[in-house]
């Protein structure tokens, strides 16, 4: 008798089940028709952004080239003629990219960034390798106050030894007051 | 022998060792900043301490100043030791810059990698950070002086240790500056040692700015090819370039420092000018054809002229291999002969050779603990400058240091010198051997002369160094008797020959009387020689009348050159074989002690991204082969214009060698010290 029970409960509860969702809309987006707006922080194409003041923010350190767990960044530091480190090439493979977001996280000016843009499938892989001048933006990206040569304390054109946050002047070292 | 206890590991060590150094033969590394064995401890930074649990010493104290005695306890990781040395980093990171990024340093940094051991990550201290106006040193160093941590290790290293004064400290309490009185290029020609020995970034690299980083470098432990020395150097590469060389430890050669000249003097290697393709008559073509071509045009000669017409001049910038297959091929082939330019260059280079045995031969290392040196002819700082460095290690132990030659000689420690012509100098130096009362009638150099002899009569362990150009074979053939008598007369006499090129002794020791460029040119201006191969030779260079070289050369029907630098021969040479660099191919060399080493190659060759990208994104087209690369081997291409089958490998090569001549047989065995092979007597 409890097995009957059992049986009937199961057969309704999976049609009643069936029937409630004959009565719903669908769920599935339409995919190009309708384009889901994807959080912020999401991670796919890469960018390198640029300082506030809108210099040019990557500083060619290599740390996203090392933590790139398949090397798909390459490039050469350079210096310009503002005396700033900067990439002279910087190339992105993005055929071989994994979007696992560890360069982002290894860069120390903020730099390097993954955006929410993932619409760049290609059929000539030749076309999935980014040269410098495809990644770079004119905008900070998310993160909008950092700019790392307020902090660097390397001189440049801009500013001079002891201009940078939090900096006395440099030392005086001909004299000998206390 | 002091038996003390290390984190609880029983250790034995000689007296006199430091603690920091007993632990390090037992593979405890305890952290450092100021000390370095080369200079000695002065307990500057305090990163260095270790808690003494019991014993004579107890307590935290800096394991560099403590010296290893009986019954002492140690333990490196003791909660009061490690929580002194955090504070320690945290108090240097106090004012260090915020600049790691756009720092050469890092990745090999000291303070960075102890800084991240310590687990110091966010600055505390919320005043304002120190900074210091930097200066510049000249186009071999940058200057970065708020990276300073005050280890006093480039002052000490600059003043105590290599005896120039125009760098050191300045300043009081939180004015320390590391610098020079004013901007200005270093004067210290061991200056981009301080690069190596900096544990941070206040001295970095010029030439290879923003190169790279170290984890991207192709390294490779070399030696170093620019005098006879043999150093042992690091070779750094990326994108088919040679980047960095820096100083490698060898206890018996250089221990761990090197000269500029060795570290800076690599930029052929890299030169867009440099040979990369094979060329006939202006025709551009893969090396193995350009090879093959010769070997054709030379068989051609031979057999209208005979063999006789045919010539090789070398050099002892190439590797044993290549000489020994140049050596062997000329001898088989019955050509004219091996002609070695390096006897232009010095002409006492045999008398050098043949004069060294097992017994008289002395490393560089050991000339530090000479009790009296006397250089004949020679001038350490200009022909070999490591040397140089030693010498002023025994002087400060206090050797006495005295000098026979006709030069201005300036080297960074006191010495007496007899300023005497070149062709007095053998008389001279063979006179202290012959008699006494031999100088007191030479009113000119009588009284040095006689101080020089007194000296070495109260010496035990005297080195006499002898130069290879300036004094001649006489001249070496005079040190190396007077050698012969002092241990006749029961003195650990050393021999100390400067020879001109990496791997004279090399050339020499496989022939012992190779073709001088003076036979060579007579050869080419009676026109017996029609053809002539230069293998890696420096003709043009040694030679000391340009003009009649250019008469000569013009006589000869066929000039072929196998090079990897761009001479004045291979500009000239019908035909041109590129082939790799000791970078890129390896080989074995020979130093003036008769110390065989193997340098290993940094890369596999080909032309730098930096040329074939022109500074911008490299080319984006990926093949299997590397663009400029396939080049063959010296010791190849010699087999390839000889039109002879090569061995198949470098270790076929190795097998053959040792086997065709046998002197060469310890090389198959060696080390990483190397292997001293000496001419068979």
């Amino acid at each position: 008798m409890r097995k009957w029970v059992w049986i009937v409960h199961s057969l309704c509860t999976g049609f009643y089940t069936t029937l409630k969702h004959i009565f719903r809309g669908p769920a599935t987006e339409l995919y190009p028709e309708y384009k889901r707006p994807l959080p912020a922080r999401s991670r796919a194409r890469i960018i390198l952004t640029a300082d506030p003041d809108g210099r040019e923010r990557c500083v060619a350190c290599y740390l996203c080239s090392a933590a790139c767990p398949v090397d798909c960044i390459s490039m050469q530091a350079a210096e310009n003629q503002q005396g700033r480190r900067y990439a002279a090439w910087f190339r992105i493979n993005f055929g071989r990219c994994i979007y696992c977001g560890l360069c982002e996280e290894a860069c120390p000016t903020s730099a390097i960034q993954l955006t929410p843009s993932f619409e760049h499938a290609d059929r000539d892989i030749m076309k999935m390798v980014a040269e410098k001048a495809d990644l770079q933006v004119n905008h900070c990206g998310k993160d909008g106050n950092y700019n790392f040569y307020d902090h660097a304390g390397v001189a440049d054109a801009f500013r001079p030894k002891g201009g940078h946050a939090n900096e006395a002047p440099p030392v005086n070292v001909r004299t000998n007051m206390p | 022998m002091p038996d003390l206890i290390i984190d609880n590991k029983k250790i034995q060590v000689a007296k006199g060792t430091r603690v920091i150094d007993a632990a390090q033969s037992a593979g405890i590394y305890i952290p450092r900043f100021c000390y370095f064995a080369e200079l000695g401890a002065v307990g500057a930074c305090r990163v260095c301490a270790v808690k003494f649990i019991d014993g004579p010493v107890e307590g935290i104290e800096m394991s560099c100043m403590v010296e290893a005695e009986d019954g002492m306890v140690v333990s490196t990781d003791d909660a009061e030791a490690v929580d002194f040395r955090r504070h320690v980093i945290e108090w240097m990171m106090m004012n260090h810059p915020h600049d790691c990024p756009v720092c050469d340093e890092g990745g090999h940094c000291l303070l960075q990698d102890l800084t991240v051991a310590g687990g110091h990550g966010i600055r505390r201290f919320s005043g304002k950070k120190r900074t210091y106006a930097d200066q510049y040193l000249g186009p071999l160093i940058s200057h970065e002086e708020n990276r300073c941590i005050q280890c006093y290790r480039c002052s000490r290293f600059y003043q105590e240790y290599c005896g120039y004064k125009d760098l050191g400290v300045m300043g009081i309490a939180q004015r320390i500056y590391f610098g020079r009185y004013k901007d200005g290029v270093l004067e210290n020609p061991f200056s981009g040692n301080l690069i190596d020995i900096c544990p941070t970034g206040v001295y970095t690299d010029k030439p290879s700015r923003y190169t790279g980083r170290k984890w991207d470098f192709e390294q490779s432990s070399g030696v170093c090819t620019t005098c006879s020395l043999g150093c042992s150097i690091r070779v750094s590469a990326r994108y088919r370039q040679v980047v960095r060389l820096e100083a490698g430890y060898s206890q018996a050669v250089n221990g761990a420092f090197i000269c500029d000249r060795g570290r800076y003097g690599f930029s052929w290697v890299n030169s867009e000018k440099r040979p990369r393709q094979g060329r006939v008559d202006k025709k551009t073509m893969a090396p193995q054809k350009a090879a093959a071509a010769a070997a054709g045009r030379i068989n051609d000669l031979e057999k209208q002229y005979g063999p006789g017409a045919i010539a090789v001049a070398g050099s002892g910038r190439s590797s044993l291999e290549a000489l020994a297959a140049w050596h062997h091929l000329c001898q088989i082939r019955s050509w004219r002969g091996f002609f070695f330019d390096d006897l232009a260059a010095g002409p006492g280079a045999a008398a050098a050779v043949s004069g060294l045995s097992r017994e008289n031969a002395v490393s560089m290392k050991a000339v530090e603990s000479a009790d009296m040196i006397l250089a004949v002819g020679a001038d350490p700082l200009r022909e070999a400058p490591m040397l140089a460095l030693a010498m002023r290690q025994a002087w400060r132990a206090g050797a006495g240091v005295f000098a026979i030659d006709p030069r201005d000689l300036e080297w960074p420690f006191a010495f007496r010198q007899v300023s005497a012509a070149a062709d007095e100098i053998p008389g001279l130096v063979s006179g202290m051997a012959t008699g006494n009362g031999f100088f007191e009638n030479d009113s000119r150099h009588g009284r040095n002369m006689a101080a020089i002899r007194d000296q070495l009569a109260q010496s035990r362990s005297p080195v006499i160094v002898c130069g290879t150009a300036a004094g001649g074979q006489a001249t070496v053939s005079a040190a190396a008797g007077l050698v012969q008598w002092l241990r006749k007369s029961k003195k650990d006499a050393r021999l100390f020959g400067i020879l001109p090129m990496a791997n004279t002794f090399g050339g020499i020791l496989l022939n012992g009387k190779p073709g001088t460029p003076e036979e060579l040119i007579k050869g080419m201006e009676s026109g017996q020689i029609k053809a002539l191969v230069a293998a890696q030779s420096d003709l043009w260079k040694t030679c000391q009348d340009p003009d009649r070289l250019d008469r000569a050369l013009r006589r000869l029907e066929f000039l072929c050159a196998a090079d990897c630098v761009a001479t004045e021969l291979v500009s000239r040479a019908d035909i041109v074989i590129p082939v790799f660099s000791v970078f890129e191919a390896g080989g074995i060399y020979i130093n003036q002690e008769a110390r065989a080493q193997w340098s290993q190659p940094a890369h596999a060759g080909g032309t730098p991204v930096r040329i074939t990208g022109a500074g911008g994104h490299p080319p984006r087209v990926i093949g299997a082969a590397i663009p400029g690369g396939g080049l063959p081997p010296a010791w190849l291409a010699a087999w390839q214009i000889a039109g002879l089958a090569p061995p198949d490998s470098h270790e076929a090569m190795m097998d053959w060698m040792t086997k065709a001549y046998p002197v060469t047989a310890p090389v198959k065995t060696m080390g990483s010290e190397g292997v001293r092979i000496f001419p068979s007597q």
